[in-house]
């Protein structure tokens, strides 16, 4: 295996790659599906983040979030009325500000901030409204001014926009044609043209070929992953943790890929396979639309353990923590492809000489 | 093995299933020695060419190239050989000069210039040319360049001028002699009989797996042709033929004969061609 070999392979492909139809819709694909969805279940074209304020005193914070740009804020005379908008998907959260507040904070008595998150509000609207709140909260009571927050979900956790729901289909879509079709179609590619026979009556050994192709699967798959994190507004929630679940996500997609690719004799046959093999990638996705189906049946694909951490992460604001028994099977799954993707390479040096 | 074989093969054999390919096949060759390796389609030329050439290992038997064992020390034996496919398998969306540039940085060869190697090909003019807009006879003079790019000790080439216009397979002619006569060891398949004979120094007969004979083609013709000549000559409107065994007794008396003949019209040796004598040999014609 010779390192400098793999990067060339690599550049070349690189450079080859926007002629080729399979990487154009590899990068175009995730984007324009994206696009599709938010522009019919509506999210990239949402309101801005919607905030109830009830204000039983007279806090600074009050005025100061009225200014805030981005942000829509309704005042409220009544906790029920503020409770109800926030239940009926009027607002994103309600915030109530009790009698002395601000004196409270500065005083360090610790007052109580009560905010209500609507169960069906968009994570990203969320995030903005709470994060918005804490800054206001120091600016006025200073690094030391402590509160004792109280966050009440209205609604159900069934209850996450369909538009969110559908993130995981999204996702899926973007990291299997980079990670999976782009390597497949291209060893396919240039085992029909014969060009995979010159490469290896070259110094070339399989094993170079095959980095070559994953690591550009790899790459096309992470970027593909991120836009459509950013493009549905989920990937400023974590995104380190974002990054560390999409490199599982793509290193699975890319072993799939380099089996696929190492085992179809030409296009078609690498079509067909992936068509066949579908339910076995995109089955996870159905449980996520559909939160009332018997989730454990999702858990038998391996897709799952990119995608339920992803979806954890990226939507529900989780942690690492939280979904580390999903990565880690996830890793393992990765590794026992990896090995199923090193044989079934070795066995394409001799599929090639029957040909 | 001597020390001055380029190319040692010792009693190999491949099988597809149960479909005997080679079967158990040896010869050799020296640096500068062009071998031409002669048989119909399906004979086993093609895969005796990949086992020499490293796609597949031999079920059995040993090749050594250069000195490399051909299974154990595949990459070393692949970085000084150059392999020219009868499919034309070039990166169609990378232009001539990208396609020698690409080949050449898998050598690790610094200073690559394509365009010497483009001129000895006569593409020079096509350096910047997308592979696919070049014509077959094009793109096969491409893969012959293409196969030098390491200045190859061992030059392997799978019918290089099957159905080649007359004035590419001149300048692929050309540049096998140059390659020899610089003392690259030259294997070369064809089913050409007149192109085998015309460059090879020797001749390999191969059929159902194994080679029937193994020699130069002079030395063949003289085995398995006949040692006569044929003089027509006209009396009157009578044409008559006569054949003079050289072998004969009388033989010298006879051409002296004839020659002096004021009828004489033609005199023609008797010689074999290769196909005559592979078909002899094989009991079966080349195509």
């Amino acid at each position: 295996m010779s390192l400098s070999r793999i990067l060339r392979i690599l550049a070349k492909d690189l450079r080859l790659g926007p002629r080729s139809p399979i990487f154009l819709y590899a990068i175009a694909f995730p984007v324009i599906l994206t696009l599709l969805v938010v522009f019919v279940f509506g999210s990239l074209f949402a309101p801005s983040p919607r905030l109830g304020v009830l204000d039983a005193g007279n806090s600074s914070i009050t005025s100061k979030i009225q200014q805030v740009g981005g942000i829509t804020v309704t005042m409220f005379d009544s906790e029920d009325e503020l409770i109800e908008q926030v239940e009926n998907d009027n607002l994103d959260a309600g915030l109530i500000l009790q009698k002395d507040f601000d004196s409270s904070l500065i005083a360090r008595e610790r007052p109580v901030l009560q905010f209500y998150v609507g169960g069906n509000s968009l994570l990203s609207n969320r995030t903005i409204l709470a994060v918005t709140t804490i800054d206001l909260i120091r600016e006025v009571g200073g690094s030391t001014g402590k509160v004792d927050v109280s966050i009440e979900k209205l609604g159900t956790e069934e209850s996450i926009p369909l538009v969110d729901r559908l993130l995981p289909m999204l996702l899926i879509y973007a990291v299997i044609i980079a990670g999976l079709f782009v390597p497949a179609s291209s060893i396919v590619a240039e085992r029909e043209s014969g060009t995979l026979s010159a490469l290896m009556v070259s110094p070339v050994q399989i094993p170079d070929i095959m980095i070559a192709k994953g690591v550009m699967g790899f790459i096309l798959a992470m970027l593909a992953g991120i836009v459509t994190l950013i493009i549905n507004q989920a990937f400023g929630n974590a995104p380190l943790a974002l990054v560390l679940i999409l490199t599982l996500a793509s290193a699975m997609a890319v072993t799939f890929g380099l089996i696929f690719g190492s085992l179809a004799k030409d296009a078609n046959s690498l079509f067909t396979a992936v068509k066949g093999m579908g339910i076995f990638l995109f089955a996870p996705v159905i449980f996520f639309i559909w939160p009332g189906l018997p989730q454990w049946i999702g858990q038998l694909f391996p897709t799952y353990y990119f995608l339920f951490p992803l979806f954890e992460v990226g939507v529900k604001g989780a942690t690492l923590a939280d979904v580390g028994a999903e990565l880690w099977i996830g890793f393992g799954i990765t590794a026992v492809f990896a090995v199923i993707a090193a044989m079934t390479a070795r066995r394409l040096r001799s599929a090639l000489s029957s040909t | 093995m001597s020390d001055t074989r380029a190319i040692d093969v010792r009693g190999i054999s491949y099988s597809y299933g149960n479909l005997l390919a080679v079967d158990d096949i040896s010869f050799s060759v020296e640096p500068g020695e062009i071998l031409g390796f002669l048989g119909p389609n399906g004979a086993g030329k093609s895969t005796t060419i990949k086992m020499l050439t490293g796609q597949v290992d031999p079920k059995s038997g040993s090749i050594t190239v250069l000195g490399y064992d051909a299974i154990k020390s595949r990459a070393e034996m692949q970085s000084r050989i150059g392999v020219c496919f009868e499919e034309k398998n070039l990166y169609l969306n990378m232009t001539a000069a990208e396609n020698l540039r690409f080949f050449a940085s898998l050598f690790n060869i610094a200073d690559f210039d394509p365009e010497a190697l483009l001129r000895r090909v006569d593409l020079v003019d096509k350096s910047g040319t997308h592979t696919k807009g070049l014509s077959k006879g094009m793109r096969q003079r491409l893969m012959m360049a293409r196969s030098l790019v390491n200045r190859p000790d061992v030059l392997v080439l799978d019918e290089p001028t099957d159905g080649l216009d007359p004035v590419s397979s001149r300048a692929i002619r050309r540049i096998i002699r140059e390659e020899a006569d610089r003392g690259a060891a030259v294997i070369l398949t064809t089913h050409d009989m007149e192109e085998a004979d015309k460059l090879s120094d020797r001749v390999a007969f191969i059929n159902e797996g194994k080679i029937a004979t193994l020699d130069t083609p002079e030395n063949l013709k003289l085995a398995y042709g006949k040692r006569s000549v044929k003089v027509r000559s006209r009396d009157g409107d009578q044409i008559s033929e006569q054949t003079v065994a050289l072998d004969g007794p009388e033989a010298g008396e006879e051409l002296k004969e004839a020659v002096a003949s004021p009828g004489l019209m033609t005199i023609h040796t008797e010689e074999a061609t290769l196909e005559n004598i592979f078909i002899q040999l094989t009991g079966r014609g080349l195509e």
